[in-house]
């Protein structure tokens, strides 16, 4: 079975526009956390969130993006999976080919427009223009289109793992000869709907997120997109590859609704059944992008986790100290900071850490390097006890 | 022919699937639970099809009352599955509309309270994934869980993931199922976009009707399925997919579909479609009519079931009963031939036009 391997890359986070801006801002340690201030909110200029600085208008703009009923989602998708395209190289026609697969994860869809939903919902208002923007669909339903593609689309929601699951499906279409190549990514902006939601849930931190730290006091939400484009091997030939994707798995914490058990049943399965599937020892990952969220359920129970798979916890860190946590596009966000680590030969320094939580006492990687990086894996679990673990391994 | 169909005959990356169905379990608009009657047709009312609930045993009363419709439809089919102490290994869901109910209720609050102190129960059950997340939750089950949320073909894909999933690991069982129900906001907005009709229109006379538009519909559809021919009520042979507007182009699809995955000597014996009697979308199923031999018997569902984007689950659900009983209701047929000894059966779905699916179910061998 030839590998399958990502050959390009794009992205847009609160720490940059493109891969090459992330990647600068990861080195440099930057974090993207400020106070929302792009839309109208009891919350604009006194919570700090990941917000990209880029108006939805401007976002039109930049994008010759002016269909009615485009959200600032499918935006910033578009604008990820753009640069992705380019940096593969992908024709028109192997996009449009029916071997060719749209995957795309979001968890808010078209619910960025939280108050313009709220009229339809009513039925306050006569005008259609977003009625079919809602649904999380409605992001690759647009791509589809506007690239007359052929091949299968589909889309998942499994909360804030849903593009590691979009990733690892993906995977499994070109492995099973369902497709030959794979667009796969995930998107999700800021919105009034998700920012209630987790103030309700209390995991919202009135300050930049300190992931991993003892005095950790919750999340900060953030916006985003990211796409990978995913081939065989044999494929890829002459192109740039990024690095290969050697192991996945999808588990079920199966506790609660919306936190995880104390021994980390489901992100230590997840983890774990990724290594078996890699056919690696836990001792080979070189580096590990946390889940990290920066909530006192969330930090603990991943170093338990990470403590009882692994003899000596590998180098980690979480990136949502910079970008916020992106939600549906967290996974893939995350997955091209892990090909980073990869492509680059580096890691990035934890942001925002201060002091090890007292019962694990975990300390993330603090110091930006040049080193030896073979197999990173990358964490993503979700409300409804979604876990799930990716490895990326050097090309 | 335009391009895109060009490019879509050129290659086909393997829609085949191969899983057997071995027992299943429908809460709908009609007698599907418990003694299943398919011939006594349950009507609409205000062009909604509602799902006839059973009293959900299984379910502790405390959790009962906080779940939303479509999870709860989604956890009572999966544990009438699970008796017997029957194991499973993975959970595959499609949902359109699950959780919207709450998502809705929430973002109400969130706008009307104009975002002040709010309790977060609807925020957490607002996910599409709560129906599968519940499950997992209720029978402790560590596995594989994922929720397809890609509108029309939200079912069409976890499919197509529970197809890959026993190629992977052979020997185990997944549940397979999808959830969707009719929300008074969702059915404002829907209705607004043109999708149900204006006028009462009862379902038995939705293909009648001769206007724009469906009546609505709901259900918790699941399927226990292994890679295991021996004891199965059903085999799904094929499935694959299409996003397109043009009915030539699904024509060609269906004819394709059709000439690759039917066994050699082997023939439809009942086309199943979703025509849903909006009759902007008749030029699809007509097309596919079309495409079969005369002696292709050719039944509909869309008036047991309603309108909504996994009603193809409750049409595979049907197929399997069809298969079992070797009967068709006369309320179902839209061409008789008079024939018996189904084996094969097509299933053509389109939802609002632009998304297609195509399933072939027969009699395990």
């Amino acid at each position: 079975m030839s590998r399958i391997v990502v050959t390009g890359m794009g992205i847009i986070s609160a720490v940059g526009n493109t891969v090459t801006e992330n990647r600068l801002s990861l080195v440099s340690g930057n974090c993207g956390i400020s106070m929302l201030e792009m839309f109208p909110s009891r919350f604009s200029g006194v919570l700090p969130v990941g917000e990209i600085k880029i108006s939805t208008a401007a976002l039109k703009e930049t994008l010759h993006a002016h269909e009615p009923g485009i959200t600032r989602t499918t935006l910033l998708a578009l604008h990820a999976m753009q640069e992705a395209l380019a940096d593969s190289g992908l024709t028109r026609n192997e996009i449009a080919a029916a071997d060719t697969a749209l995957i795309g994860a979001s968890t808010v869809g078209g619910i960025c427009l939280t108050d313009q939903m709220y009229s339809d919902a009513q039925s306050n208002t006569t005008d259609l223009t977003f009625l079919s923007s809602y649904d999380c669909s409605a992001t690759c339903i647009h791509l589809q289109q506007l690239y007359a593609m052929n091949g299968p689309v589909n889309t998942i929601n499994t909360a804030c793992s849903s593009s590691a699951n979009a990733i690892m499906f993906a995977t499994r279409l070109i492995k099973h000869g369902r497709a030959r190549r794979a667009i796969v990514g995930g998107f999700d902006s800021l919105a009034k709907f998700t920012i209630n939601g987790f103030n309700a849930l209390h995991i919202l931190s009135s300050l930049p997120c300190t992931p991993f730290d003892e005095e950790r006091n919750g999340l900060n939400l953030g916006e985003g997109a990211a796409f990978l484009v995913l081939e065989k091997e044999e494929d890829a030939v002459g192109k740039k590859i990024y690095a290969t994707i050697s192991g996945y798995s999808n588990a079920n914490d199966a506790f609660h609704a919306s936190s995880l058990s104390d021994n980390g049943v489901g992100p230590y399965k997840a983890m774990k059944d990724a290594l078996t599937m890699a056919n690696l020892n836990p001792s080979q990952i070189d580096f590990i992008n946390a889940h990290g969220t920066g909530t006192e359920n969330n930090d603990k129970v991943e170093s338990v986790a990470m403590i009882r798979l692994f003899d000596k916890v590998p180098s980690f860190i979480s990136t949502k100290a910079n970008t916020g946590h992106t939600l549906g596009a967290a996974g893939a966000i995350e997955a091209v900071y892990s090909i980073l680590n990869l492509y680059e030969q580096e890691s990035y320094p934890g942001i925002q850490f201060t002091v090890p939580i007292a019962e694990t006492e975990l300390l993330p990687n603090l110091e930006y390097k040049k080193t030896a990086i073979n197999h990173v894996m990358s964490n993503s679990f979700g409300f409804g006890g979604n876990c799930s673990s990716l490895i990326f391994s050097k090309a | 022919m335009d391009l895109a169909a060009i490019v879509h005959r050129s290659f086909f990356p393997k829609p085949e699937l191969m899983f057997y169905i071995h027992q299943s379990a429908c809460i709908s608009p009609q007698h599907t639970i418990g003694d299943a009657d398919l011939n006594t047709l349950c009507a609409s009312t205000e062009n909604k099809l509602k799902a006839i609930e059973p009293d959900y045993k299984g379910i502790p009363p405390g959790i009962l009352r906080r779940m939303g419709k479509s999870v709860r439809m989604g956890v009572g089919t999966a544990l009438s599955l699970l008796t017997n102490n029957i194991s499973f290994d993975g959970i595959i869901m499609g949902t359109a509309n699950g959780g919207k109910e709450d998502c809705v209720k929430f973002l109400s609050q969130v706008i009307e309270y104009n975002e002040g102190l709010l309790t977060p129960i609807g925020f957490v059950q607002s996910t599409p994934n709560a129906a599968g997340a519940q499950i997992g939750l209720l029978t402790r089950n560590h596995n594989y869980n994922v929720t397809h949320v890609h509108l029309g073909l939200d079912f069409e894909f976890a499919m197509l993931d529970a197809d890959m999933l026993i190629a992977e690991n052979p020997g185990c069982n997944y549940l397979l199922g999808a959830v969707d129900d009719i929300s008074a906001y969702d059915y404002n907005m829907e209705r607004k976009l043109g999708c149900y009709k204006e006028a009462e229109v009862s379902n038995k006379d939705l293909y009648q009707s001769k206007t724009p538009g469906s009546i609505a519909g709901e259900a918790g559809v699941m399927f226990l399925v292994n890679g295991i021919a021996e004891g199965s009520v059903a085999m799904l042979t094929a499935m694959d997919t299409l996003h397109h507007h043009d009915e030539h182009v699904v024509k060609d699809k269906l004819l394709q579909f059709i000439q690759q995955y039917l066994p050699e000597n082997e023939k439809i014996d009942i086309l199943l479609t979703g025509e849903n009697g909006d009759e902007r979308f008749v030029k699809y199923y007509t097309a596919c009519e079309d495409a079969m031999n005369n002696d292709v018997t050719i039944a509909r569902f869309k008036h047991m079931s309603g309108e909504y984007p996994t009603a193809t689950a409750m049409a595979l659900w049907i197929s399997c009963h069809m298969l079992q009983t070797q009967s068709i209701p006369i309320h179902m047929l839209k061409k008789d031939t008079h024939k018996s000894g189904y084996k094969h059966m097509l299933i053509y779905n389109n939802f609002k036009g632009i998304q297609h699916s195509f399933m072939l179910v027969s009699m395990p061998v």
